[in-house]
């Protein structure tokens, strides 16, 4: 990987690997502590980090506001009326 | 989310009134009560029609999937368990009619890729890819809409599940029927490759600015 280097007993590429982990807080403190030092140390995995971060968190933002459309959920309403147990 | 059982909220008069759970208004809805349905309907159609829209990437069988579900949650109202609210239940259901519709298409295939060669792709390394751009690709949607139509359908379910639905990472890999370990590696890559797409997007609209 471009600019890969090895820092706190991780290379980049690991740091990588366990990247959306460590956003979900699913690591033991121990990982969680060597990639912060890791990540302290490396300005790649520090922009890189904080990129990917706010990439899901729009991710989020702008899906979580799509569930809205009018005219299917008018045309859900009709059929569902017209169930019958 | 309000799906998580019964939950007590105070009403205008003081006397307590209880939002009933999902399963309660399963209960309600397999003896024949419409307005139930109605209610446990009004809870989940949003998310119901996410999943669905994005996990078929058309509107038209979005629309198809949303119908089949409520549809199927009517039938089964009376067979379903869902002490722990229905929304799983009911993505299971969407999921399994977005299959069917895709089948109709041509389907992007998930490509085999090294966490590297990933990584590169989503930015890596590139000192232009910054957390404005993408603070100002939000305010615009429309790359962060088009990279995820990019991806596979497995990948796009994923993110959906984890990502907008909230759902957590032991819930996800059961419904999706992989284990843990499986889901937390489908779910990494599928934001790489997302954040791929993306930044292949922003690239694009700058060269076009120019
Ligand atoms: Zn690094």
């Amino acid at each position: 990987m471009r600019g890969e280097r090895e820092v706190a007993g991780l290379r980049c590429g690991q740091v990588l690997e366990q990247l959306s982990e460590y956003l979900e807080g699913e690591l033991a403190p121990e990982v969680r502590g060597r990639i912060e030092a890791h990540v302290r140390a490396c300005d790649h995995c520090a922009r890189f980090g904080g990129v990917f971060s706010a990439a899901v968190g729009a991710l989020r933002v702008v899906l979580r506001g799509s569930g809205e459309q009018a005219d299917a959920h008018a045309r859900l309403d009709d059929l569902l009326g017209r169930l019958e147990r | 989310m309000s799906a998580e059982g019964a939950r007590a909220e105070l009403r205008s008069d003081g006397l307590p009134a209880v939002t009933p759970s999902d399963a309660q208004l399963l209960e309600r809805t397999a003896r024949g009560d419409k307005s139930a349905f109605g209610e446990f309907v009004e809870r989940h159609r949003g998310a119901v029609f996410r999943f669905a829209r994005w996990c078929t990437a058309d509107a038209a069988d979005a629309e198809d999937v949303l119908q089949q579900t409520f549809v199927s949650a009517w039938r089964a109202a009376g067979d379903v368990r869902a002490e722990h609210g229905a929304r799983p239940w009911l993505l299971s259901i969407a999921r399994r009619a977005a299959a069917k519709a895709r089948q109709r298409h041509d389907e992007r295939r998930s490509r085999e890729s090294s966490i590297e060669e990933l990584g590169e792709a989503a930015g890596f390394g590139d000192e232009r890819f910054t957390p404005e751009r993408i603070a100002q690709a939000t305010e615009q949607r429309t790359c962060i809409e088009a990279a995820l139509t990019r991806l596979a359908a497995d990948e796009r379910e994923i993110l959906v599940l984890r990502d907008v639905e909230g759902l957590d990472g032991a819930a996800t890999a059961e419904l999706l029927g992989i284990s843990l370990a499986a889901q937390k590696s489908r779910l990494h890559r599928a934001r790489l490759r997302w954040a791929a797409e993306l930044r292949t997007c922003l690239d694009q609209e700058a060269q076009h600015a120019r």
